[in-house]
């Protein structure tokens, strides 16, 4: 950092940018307010240590480790409801093409299009053959926007193809939705057909 | 100024000069008056800062860095204008420290109004630093000599220790020289949390997850910050006391946890979460406990980045209810929702300043993003930003200052400028793209 760039930082600004009517309808308070100042600066210690911050509030619950994923074995293919090389085949396949397919979004939209609705029917088609395997549904957005309310947006994105899914499913389905708003980008390019690809519910399956 | 003003002023100097006498304190009149006579303030305050003094011959290069750092906090708080040193007469290492010493008429010729005199002298690792300020028309010294000492690595902390006392002097009020700004970084393809000082120096790495972390915020002693972590997958709400690094869990309810807003004077915080379906912000204490829900969601709509005002009565925060993203407010005593935004369709981020008159927010306006002011009344909105990325303001917390997220020198870098649009210098330098900066309050000093 420059101590020139510091420099030459504007000399002739303001106190603030308060006019002159405000100022002086504050005088006095101003006055008071200075006398309390002197007598705070002329009263205080004059032998200053610059202080360690202190504590604050109570330490909660301590990081948890992250849950890994593990090889797959036959008592986990059969927790799948899969149990034999053609049915594992067609699962591998099927899944291949459900995690591959993104359900995907207007700007700033999460109301789910025709289109969006033909995808997740392919979805439901999957979980309706499997509906003992995990999915996370991530909702994802383009670069355009802030980065916290991309966040929320993406939430609504995978919230709604959950939704979407649950309204016309009655198993019990192992859902859960993520949003990465607009950090997990699949195209990275700076134009609509980029942003386009990225403002996406993308699945994963947890297996 | 008006004569019927003009006199009310002159009766309540009198009086403040009475109180000043019985409380012995005649002596720094001066320099109080020389402001109070000057109101609308529209040059700034010259002031000379000479190397300081070494008395020990240990660290004698910190002599010209430590003027610097003065000068360079004097000239950012915008009250002050530092003289360019060349014009100095004196050897500042032979110049004396008391103001018999002082050859006041030399530096009223060079224009100081003020003068910052320095001395040092390091012992093994600790460091004392002694500065006076003096007025140079009144001839004395203002207030009184003011000292501070501590371990040689925290001089940087002394040097914005006197500058913030020269503030409170000269303006009744601290500077903001002690604070830090908290901001994510880009390293690799992770994103982690740093702070640095106020003035960029200092950096410091407090979350390696190599994940995502993101939305910083300090809590008021400054001891704390809270941030969101996906390091489990999922987006949760950590906080990190930053004297020691440990970290815990704030919010990890299912679903989202996101945006925290430490509630200014209380031991709370802010948070958007969804664990009871749809997006609402809540009050949760610093180990999860919910305190209330606000209630401020509407059916699926989106709510999110709650700010608080100085009050910790009211928070803006940002709603899609009427069909995209809006800055709104929300009074947590009579439970009222307002929308305060209504230009623009994409309105986001909002900063309540810490003197409560003012909220900044990012707004779109075309295909680009700028920082916008607005009256919590929603009265006299208008940009401080023109063109390109601007985003996610926060204020210094005396108001002066705001910081931000800009590309306008390419990758984006934390850019602080002062609150009426001027100024504008960038805070972070490091490589990597840094953004969602949040100001800390002032520490508290004995």
């Amino acid at each position: 950092m420059t101590q020139s760039g510091f420099f030459s930082v504007g000399y002739y600004i303001g106190l603030s940018y308060e006019g002159g009517k405000r100022m002086k309808s504050k005088q006095s308070v101003f006055l008071v307010l200075m006398i309390f100042a002197l007598i705070a600066a002329l009263s205080a210690c004059a032998k200053k240590n610059v202080p360690p911050p202190p504590g604050y509030g109570a330490a909660g619950q301590e990081y948890g480790a992250a849950a890994g994923g593990g090889p797959m074995d036959e008592a986990k293919w059969r927790e799948l409801g899969i149990n034999s090389e053609a049915e594992k085949r067609e699962f591998l396949d099927k899944a291949k093409v459900f995690e591959n397919q993104d359900v995907y979004f207007d700007y700033d939209a999460y109301t789910l299009t025709e289109p969006a609705k033909k995808v997740l029917d392919e979805k439901m088609a999957f979980l309706k053959r499997f509906p003992r395997v995990a999915v996370t549904i991530e909702g994802h957005c383009d670069e355009r926007g802030t980065t916290e309310y991309n966040i929320a947006l993406g939430e609504r994105r995978a919230n709604a193809a959950q939704q979407y899914i649950l309204n016309s499913n009655s198993s019990n389905l192992k859902l859960t939705t993520v949003s990465y708003g607009k950090e997990r980008p699949v195209a990275s390019g700076h134009d609509e057909a980029s942003y386009a690809k990225n403002r996406r519910a993308h699945f994963v399956l947890n297996y | 100024m008006s004569h019927r003003s003009y006199f009310r002023t002159a009766r309540v100097f009198s009086i403040l000069f009475l109180v000043l006498i019985l409380l012995g304190l005649a002596q720094t009149v001066s320099a109080v008056v020389e402001l109070q006579i000057s109101p609308s303030a529209i040059q700034r305050i010259p002031i000379a800062v000479p190397d300081f003094k070494y008395m020990t011959p240990e660290q004698s290069q910190l002599a010209r860095e430590m003027s610097d750092v003065l000068s360079n906090d004097l000239n950012i708080s915008g009250v002050f204008r530092p003289l360019d040193r060349k014009g100095f007469l004196e050897d500042p290492q032979v110049m004396g420290l008391e103001a018999s010493e002082i050859k006041f008429q030399d530096w009223s010729r060079q224009g100081a109004d003020f003068l910052a005199r320095c001395s040092y002298q390091v012992q093994g690792n600790s460091i004392r630093l002694d500065g006076r300020l003096f007025d140079v028309a009144g001839r004395k010294i203002v207030g009184a000599p003011k000292s501070y000492s501590g371990e040689l690595r925290a001089w940087r902390q002394m040097v914005h220790a006197f500058a913030d006392d020269i503030m409170l002097m000269l303006t009744g009020e601290r500077g903001v020289f002690d604070t830090k700004i908290a901001y994510v970084q880009n390293v690799g393809t992770a994103k982690e949390i740093f702070y640095c000082d106020f003035d960029g120096y200092n950096p410091v790495q407090v979350t390696r997850d190599n994940n995502i972390a993101l939305s910083p915020s300090w809590s008021p002693d400054q001891s704390q910050i809270a941030f969101v972590s996906y390091r489990d997958g999922f987006p949760k709400v950590y906080g990190v006391n930053v004297s020691n690094n440990s970290r815990y869990l704030i919010s990890g309810f299912p679903g989202m946890n996101i945006t925290p807003a430490w509630r200014p004077g209380r031991n709370e915080l802010a948070v958007t979460l969804t664990k009871d379906g749809g997006q609402d912000i809540y009050l949760v204490s610093p180990t999860g406990q919910v305190i209330r829900k606000f209630g401020v969601g509407f059916g699926s709509s989106i709510s999110v980045s709650p700010d608080w005002s100085p009050d910790g009565q009211k928070f803006a925060y940002v709603s899609n209810e009427s069909g995209n993203p809006q800055i709104y407010t929300f009074d947590v005593s009579t439970g009222q929702k307002k929308r305060l935004t209504f230009s623009g369709n994409y309105n986001t981020s909002p900063a309540w300043s810490p003197k409560g008159d003012w909220i900044a927010y990012s707004g779109r306006e075309g295909g680009e993003f700028d920082i916008f002011i607005i009256r919590p009344d929603g009265s006299e909105n208008h940009s401080l930003t023109h063109g390109s990325r601007n985003e996610g303001p926060c204020w210094s917390p005396d108001g002066r200052m705001i910081a931000y997220s800009s590309n306008k020198q390419g990758g984006s870098a934390i850019r602080v400028m002062y609150s009426n649009g001027t100024g504008d210098w960038q805070l972070t330098r490091q490589s990597g793209a840094q953004e969602l900066p949040d100001w800390s309050p002032r520490r508290n000093r004995q």
